[in-house]
């Protein structure tokens, strides 16, 4: 049982129907008898599969098929083709049933009543998922501990800032203790205190209960806090999936040492150190940039330039006070995905 | 096909914990309702108005004539015009300009994520809300009107219980009614002029406005075959005395039989739409 995977999908994919619609009169009158439709690949042949009790961080740009991903495993959406099996079910056609196992929290809208209190929409909801009274005050507890919800339970929704409306929903989304959690971009638009709150809760959850979850964000951190794992979409396609230290290692190219000199004396000697860098083409003719008087940058790759060569090479030709080694940032090499750069084809395509 | 279809078969809750959902749906419905003060005394306005402008109308109708027209005399077409909108603030709802502003919002999405009949959520949501106007609209209506109009009794006890269970016919045939147009708004985004086009129809063919006798044979033969007359004109009739118990008891059946007719139409319709549901954002 713990081997099998608790979320299997297979050749998943969403094809949309839209149309073109032609300009001024004419093309308007046209448009009323003939209509030019175009696929639009949302999702297309997307495989992975999520063990039980995993979190999982789900990435791309917008409009990549994250949000129409989740929605076909939220069971909203009915997939074009392919297959998905989560938690036993398959969520389109086993919907009423199959949503009673999962939590879902959309970070863009509420599932919670818009006009009344915060708390009357927990009964409803305690209600619909036939939750314990014993349990639902239970669970109240913890959410209150680490989520702070007391304070505004008795709040109308639309009264609620957008960060105590998110703990809101995410409360809502547990009451019932799912095995899986989706959710879509739920730090969207929060500040940073409310985005380590979301965090640590979801931590605590996954600890506790072994919630599986699935994230979907545009903020990294989220990622390289909670997730172990990323996968990453872009026009539909999965372009990687693994764990984000595989990515590192896979797409790191550069990485950067700043260095700050002991005193103005160096002057002389960094300038000549500088010329010998630019001069070493073994080295890729490094080049040295001078951020203030005394700290430099040198950026490298790291696949031609070991690190421990060039400190030895800076500390041999000058005196340093401190150093910075630091990888390229996250971002970056998200960004160079984006931007099309190809995955090395011993790129672990799967999870095995 | 003929009954609406269990709402929740696929997941075998048992019946009392449904009823229990349910009943909470309601119970939401008539919260929400209290959120908003001015909607209720502005409702409770309209009526007492469009009651007003009717009596003077058919007054006016009926100076030219002493003697009954189409089978209605004075007193019973103002009452048929009385109970009639006091049987109005019932019945009525707006799930389908609710589930409309839902799709363009993308807030359906919100209610497929919930172990429920998306049907029966809005009808017993709106259940609610109809239990609510009835204690604190339709009854203070009722008073009203009954002190301001001539508005004869029901014609027997039979008829006053006969006439409830239509009431309740009502409701449950504009809920259907409402659940299939607003429905419409999945595949077609915007249907503004699909539900003022409805609303119309109902208004006329419903025999509210003007009882359906008045109209052309034609019109009547081709109204019976439709639901829309069992919305007002039934209830109505039934109220009068002007249908035997026997004749009332065949139209109750005949209006429960559309009832769950376009229970069962609006459960298989929702069920296509949503296959092709496309979610705008995020």
């Amino acid at each position: 049982m713990s081997s099998a995977p608790l979320i299997s999908v297979r050749a998943l994919s969403k094809h949309f129907r839209t149309f073109r619609r032609r300009e001024g009169i004419a093309g308007g009158l046209v448009n009323l008898f003939h209509r030019d439709y175009q696929t639009l690949k949302a999702v297309d042949h997307v495989n992975f599969e999520i063990a039980r009790g995993e979190m999982v961080g789900y990435i791309g740009p917008n409009g990549a098929g994250k949000s129409t991903t989740i929605k076909m495993l939220t069971g909203i959406l009915m997939p074009t083709s392919g297959e998905i099996v989560s938690n036993g079910f398959v969520p389109f056609r086993q919907r009423a049933a199959y949503v009673k196992t999962i939590g879902v929290v959309f970070g863009q809208r509420t599932q919670l009543w818009w006009d009344i209190a915060v708390i009357e929409s927990f009964k409803l909801l305690r209600r619909i998922y036939d939750v314990s009274q014993r349990d639902f005050d239970e669970r109240m507890e913890l959410f209150d501990q680490v989520l702070a919800l007391r304070d505004f339970l008795h709040t109308p929704v639309r009264k609620l800032s957008l960060g105590q409306r998110m703990r809101c929903d995410l409360a809502a989304a547990l009451l019932h203790n799912p095995p899986i959690l989706f959710l879509d971009e739920p730090t969207i638009g929060l500040d940073v205190v409310a985005k380590d709150h979301i965090r640590q809760f979801l931590k605590t959850i996954n600890e506790r209960y072994k919630t599986t979850i699935l994230l979907t964000t545009h903020d990294l951190d989220d990622i390289e806090e909670l997730c172990r794992r990323i996968m990453i979409i872009d026009r539909g396609a999965l372009l990687f999936d693994g764990p984000l230290a595989a990515l590192k290692e896979q797409l790191l190219r550069t990485k950067q040492i700043k260095f700050i000199l002991r005193d103005g004396e160096q002057a002389p000697r960094l300038a000549a150190f500088e010329q010998a860098l630019a001069a070493a083409p073994a080295n890729g003719a490094l080049h040295l940039e001078r951020l203030d008087e005394l700290t430099c940058r040198i950026v490298f790759d790291r696949k031609r330039v070991a690190t421990a060569d060039l400190i030895r090479q800076i500390l041999g030709a000058v005196e340093v006070r401190d150093f910075v080694i630091e990888d390229e940032p996250i971002e970056e090499i998200i960004k160079r995905i984006y931007g099309g750069e190809a995955l090395t084809p011993e790129a672990p395509a799967s999870q095995p | 096909m003929s009954t609406a279809p269990h709402p929740l078969a696929a997941s075998r809750t048992p019946l009392r914990a449904l009823l229990a959902t349910y009943r909470e749906f309601a119970r939401i419905g008539f919260v929400n309702i209290l959120a908003f003060r001015m909607r209720y005394y502005t409702g409770i306005l309209t009526y007492l108005i469009n009651v007003t402008v009717y009596y003077f109308i058919w007054r006016a109708v009926f100076s030219q004539t002493t003697g009954p027209i189409a089978g209605f005399s004075l007193p019973q077409i103002l009452t048929y015009v009385s109970v009639g909108w006091i049987l109005r603030s019932f019945y009525w709802n707006t799930i389908d300009q609710e589930m409309a502003y839902e799709v363009i919002e993308g807030k359906i999405a919100m209610d497929l994520i919930k172990p429920v009949s998306v049907q029966w959520m809005w009808l017993s949501r709106s259940m609610g809300e109809s239990a609510f106007r009835l204690i604190m609209l339709t009854a203070p209506v009722a008073v009203v009107i009954g002190l301001l109009f001539p508005v004869l009794a029901p014609a027997s006890r039979v008829h006053f219980a006969l006439f409830f269970l239509a009431a309740l016919g009502s409701f449950f045939l504009m809920g259907a009614i409402n659940f299939l147009i607003g429905t419409c708004a999945i595949p077609l985004q915007s249907i503004l002029a699909l539900i003022r086009a409805k609303f119309w129809l109902i208004e006329l063919l419903s025999g509210l406005l003007i009882p359906l006798k008045f109209f052309p044979h034609r019109v009547q033969a081709v109204s019976s075959w439709l639901p829309f007359e069992h919305i007002a004109s039934t209830p109505l009739q039934i109220y009068l005395g002007m249908l035997s118990p026997m004749e009332s008891l065949r139209l109750l059946a005949l209006q429960y039989a559309w009832v769950a007719a376009l229970l069962a139409l609006g459960h298989f319709w929702w069920a296509r739409a949503t296959r092709k549901i496309t979610i705008h954002g995020g």
